[in-house]
């Protein structure tokens, strides 16, 4: 316990929690959208950005609260994110996940020239308001929410979508409603995250939130498995907490990154967690004996 | 592949990134540091494009250490430096300052850049930490906060004076200017520049912008092609230089350019090769051999024994910055910045390496003359020294 | 001056075509996007920066080394990377790619001790030829003739060769391809092989134009390449050509007219537009989708 108690007592090590967590709330959203709906999206970090700058803006000019300013980037880049749900209806696979790497890229290339949020020199001078125990709240909150929707009947429609679209289609899901809503969704989550990130860190800087970092939220979704949940937190968690380690060779961390990517996809291209379903181990471990087939 | 062996060495890597995170976690976690030790921070590049900057600042702090630590150390203490590498990027320096405070420095010595200091400023003030900048020279920095200082020679009385020259002694009349956008250094000296310009009588006949990384000008140098102009003022940085000079020659033009600090770096000539023959560059030091006298002349002897080459403006404000910052803990004879901010304010006439400082009731440095460099035979040598009037 | 800022523009966007030829080939044969094929290009200024620099030799030699150079790093590329995931979800080469992409990146800034640009020597003289109310300078010139002659040697051999027929075959269909005896897996190495050496030679082309490479110069590039690519009818390689030198005088003019700081943008919003508009580009061919 002495240990527990010296760790939460380093500012770094609270920091470095709490970026996890932010980060690992933007990883739930895309890995709502690409995971679990199947909709490629290469430009998730723009999302976090626009929530970033539009909720560090609000703090800065207006006397309003914090939680509002978080909602409204959130609300921001939900709209952008619906936006761009209208291209994924006419586009399918590697054309929508190259027009949403564009449009990330395209948002950066804004953000660096809009005077109003700094351009490329950045903002800075951003309150500090997010704290660690907000952040433990809202993953929490999060992590619930995706929960209860992939297993519901939502989700299942989602998966749907995934699986065969046009079958969905012919089932009678609305796929264009599914398909823009989770777009809606996953990039919400991401527009908060950015928040929680701007009101942490104190500075926002647009090449923070370029190709690089959408690539590295879709690495931490891949390396725990695409539409797991679970998964989504053990990627986020070990590749989050392994730059930390690896401060030492961080010349070769990119490297080791991009190896685990190639190694990943061609020997378990499902993921750390993926295809494994925690239910069923939950299950299994609450009632060993009935789940000890027929044969003796 | 056999899948199995797939497993097996996805399990290997990713034990190695836990056993390496576990080792390496163990050496970051010293116990505190022994009081005996005042820890002075390096913020700045060893990597990318800021890295000549960071290089030579952190060769200069490290001269004074040593030379401090020889004197038997500071109020009691010996002086460490603990380094912090963004490698020029700016979000990383965030990150790197937040870290070098959390290991307990007195002082952090950065950045050579106004940009990066500006965003570490925000950071040590409410820290309450000292941040002395040996590089940044653009505006706005030490309205920050009284935690933040500097002792370079400011582009607002440098540009002005240097600009004086060119229009009286080169004879120039028309220019025109090219800025670095998205860069504050830049975008602040063109600042200072145009109404300098305008004061002296020299028309500014175009203006473009680029950015840094950039290395195709093809289009704005094709621009500037049909118009007549004596020079170009370039306020950004030496790889953007170069590469700027070099479409200029290819393209036929043969003007020359002046800038500030910003192009001072061996890679400038390195880069620009024939292209930048010629060009100019002012900073608040040059090592002249001929004319240095007193603890200057030590200090370029001793340099140029260990490194072989004369010592730029980086290193010598690096050396000052580690010696102010000495002189104010003496004087208090504390490391606690809280302690000492107040005698570094009152630093009158301090005798350094780059000249006589001061620091003025706004606590900007206050020093004179500049230092106009030319670019010959791929060398800087110095063309001019040209006093500056006190605002 | 508008004409020679269209000569700007064009030298530029030869560049984008070489790289372009690239992404379309390979997209055409197995549809997948080759991300780390910009980290080819780099590959190729670098191979010709050591030619050049260290072994002196002339930029001819320089070209056609990190030509094969770089033909060799791109059939490794495509049998470590990309085919053993032939049979699986659209998304995992696609990863797989970028991984590679930014294994190479590092790779490069390992071996060069740092991210910082690198110099690249003079090749060739700095002399401007005028033609009327244009000036070419003798390396703008350059870039022209090769690229030309390197597209027109491409026609060539994707019309009137076997292995070119085989090409064409398999990027029409693929599975028939296979079932009509033809090797896929050669001439899937054969595509990527092709593509690289036009990267390659645009490498070594831009080194000495700009005067400047690094490690990360191929990321940048290969994305706006990509969009030419999509720009111009992806599968189509005239397409590409066309998207490139597109691309690139949209580019030039978008700086000339003041917007330097959008230039990066420029290419994305031409894809999203004609992704909107027109999803098979300028020159393609309308997909059918087969339930």
């Amino acid at each position: 316990m002495e240990i527990v108690r010296e760790f939460f007592s380093n500012p770094y090590y609270v920091q470095v929690m709490t970026l996890m967590g932010i980060f690992l709330i933007s990883a739930l959203g895309l890995n709502l959208i690409t995971g679990i709906t199947g909709q490629f999206s290469f430009g998730h970090a723009a999302f976090m950005s626009i929530g970033a700058y539009c909720s560090a803006l609000l703090s800065l000019h207006l006397p309003l609260p914090f939680l509002l300013n978080l909602v409204v980037g959130g609300i921001a880049a939900a709209l952008f994110g619906v936006l761009l749900g209208f291209p994924s209806l006419r586009l399918t696979g590697d054309y929508l996940g190259i027009t949403t790497l564009g449009f990330g890229e395209i948002v950066r290339v804004v953000f660096i020239n809009l005077k109003v949020t700094g351009g490329a020199r950045g903002l800075a001078g951003i309150p500090k308001e997010t704290a660690p125990w907000l952040v433990l709240i809202l993953v929490l909150a999060s992590l619930a929410a995706v929960y209860r929707l992939q297993y519901s009947r939502y989700g299942r429609a989602l998966t749907a979508i995934r699986e065969d679209e046009i079958a969905a289609e012919a089932m009678g899901i609305n796929t264009v409603r599914y398909k823009i809503q989770a777009f809606a969704l996953g990039t919400f989550f991401a527009g908060i995250s950015g928040g929680l990130f701007a009101h942490l860190i104190q500075y926002l800087n647009p090449s923070d939130f370029g190709f690089a970092r959408s690539f590295e939220i879709l690495n931490y979704v891949v390396l725990g498995g695409l539409g797991s949940i679970p998964g989504t937190v053990l990627g986020t968690a070990v590749l989050s907490l392994a730059p930390e380690f690896l401060r030492f060779v961080k010349d070769y961390r990119m490297l080791i990154y991009g190896g685990l990517m190639v190694a990943m996809m061609i020997f378990r291209p499902h993921g750390l967690l993926g295809g494994v379903d925690l239910q069923r181990w939950w299950r299994r471990w609450r009632q060993p004996r009935e789940m000890s087939g027929g044969a003796v | 592949m056999n899948k199995r062996y797939g497993v097996l060495l996805l399990a290997v890597l990713l034990l190695a990134l836990a056993a390496a995170g576990c080792s390496s976690s163990q050496q970051a976690e010293q116990p505190a540091a022994p009081a005996e030790v005042i820890k002075i921070g390096f913020l700045g590049a060893k990597t990318g494009g800021h890295a000549h900057y960071g290089i030579e600042t952190l060769k200069g702090m490290q001269m004074a250490v040593d030379d401090l630590n020889a004197q038997g150390g500071v109020a009691g203490k010996k002086l460490e430096i603990v380094e912090g590498d963004h490698g020029s990027n700016t979000s990383e320096a965030a990150n790197v300052t937040q870290k070098l405070i959390t290991q307990k420095v007195s002082a952090i010595v950065g950045d050579p850049t106004t940009g990066i200091t500006l965003t570490a400023a925000q950071i040590c003030q409410p820290a309450k930490v000292v941040l002395l900048s040996a590089g940044a020279v653009g505006p706005g920095v030490v309205e920050i906060g009284d935690y933040i200082y500097r002792d370079t020679l400011l582009d607002s009385v440098a540009a002005p004076a240097v600009t004086k020259y060119l229009a009286n002694e080169l004879k120039w009349k028309k220019v025109v200017v090219v800025t670095t956008t998205g860069l504050p250094y830049s975008e602040g000296l063109t600042g200072i520049f145009k109404p300098a310009l305008i004061q002296n009588g020299i028309e500014i006949v175009a203006e473009q912008s680029i950015m840094e990384k950039d290395t195709n000008f093809s289009a704005q140098v094709t621009s500037l092609a049909q118009k007549q102009f004596d020079g170009v003022v370039f306020t950004g940085y030496y790889t953007e230089g170069a590469l700027f000079m070099k479409e200029m020659r290819k393209q036929g033009l043969n003007q020359v350019m002046v800038g500030g600090d910003g192009l001072l770096g061996k890679e400038l000539y390195q880069l620009g090769e024939k292209a930048v023959e010629g060009s100019m560059v002012y900073a608040g030091f040059a090592a002249d051999e001929k004319n240095a006298a007193g603890v200057t002349k030590q200090f370029i002897d001793k340099y140029k024994n260990k490194f072989g080459t004369l010592p730029d403006m980086f290193a010598s404000q690096g050396y000052d910055a580690v010696m102010i910052l000495a002189g104010a803990m003496k004087q208090s004879n504390s490391g606690d910045p809280t302690v000492f901010k107040t005698a570094l304010a009152q630093t009158k006439n301090f005798q350094g390496v780059t000249g006589n400082i001061s620091f003025d009731s706004r606590r900007e440095p206050i020093k004179s003359p500049v230092y106009l460099l030319e670019v010959k035979d791929a060398a800087f040598s110095v063309k001019s020294v040209i006093p500056v009037a006190q605002p | 001056m508008f004409l020679q800022q269209l000569v700007n523009g064009l030298t530029l966007g030869t560049t984008y075509a070489l790289i372009a030829l690239g992404y379309t080939m390979v997209y055409g044969i197995i549809q997948l996007i080759n991300f780390a094929h910009g980290e080819v290009y780099m590959i190729g200024a670098f191979v010709g920066l050591i030619l050049v620099g260290v072994y002196q030799v002339n930029f001819v030699l320089a070209m056609v080394g990190a030509m094969a150079v770089c033909m060799v790093v791109a059939i490794l590329i495509e049998r470590i990377a990309y085919r053993p995931l032939r049979r699986s979800t659209r998304l995992a080469p696609l990863i797989s790619a970028i991984g590679m992409s930014t294994v190479l990146q590092t790779g490069v800034t390992l071996l060069r001790g740092g991210p910082n640009p690198l110099p690249f020597p003079h090749v060739v003289e700095d002399t401007v030829y005028v033609l009327g109310p244009v000036q070419f300078s003798l390396i703008q010139l350059l870039i022209l003739i090769v690229a030309a002659g390197l597209m027109i040697g491409l026609q060539y051999i994707v019309k009137y060769t076997r292995t070119g027929k085989a090409m064409r075959a398999a990027s029409e269909d693929f599975e028939t391809a296979q079932l009509m005896g033809i090797n896929v897996n050669r001439v899937i190495s054969f595509t990527f092989a092709l593509g690289a050496a036009l990267a390659g030679a645009g490498g070594v082309l831009v080194g000495m134009y700009f005067n400047s490479i690094h490690p990360f110069m191929g990321v940048s590039v290969g994305l706006k390449s990509f969009c030419a690519a999509v720009v111009g009818g992806i599968g189509s390689i005239p397409g590409a050509m066309l998207g490139g030198i597109f691309l690139g005088i949209a580019e030039v003019m978008g700086v000339a007219a003041g917007f330097d700081t959008y230039k990066e943008a420029i290419a994305f919003a031409l894809l999203i537009l004609v992704l909107l508009f027109r999803p098979t580009g300028i020159l393609g061919h309308p997909i059918q989708k087969k339930v």
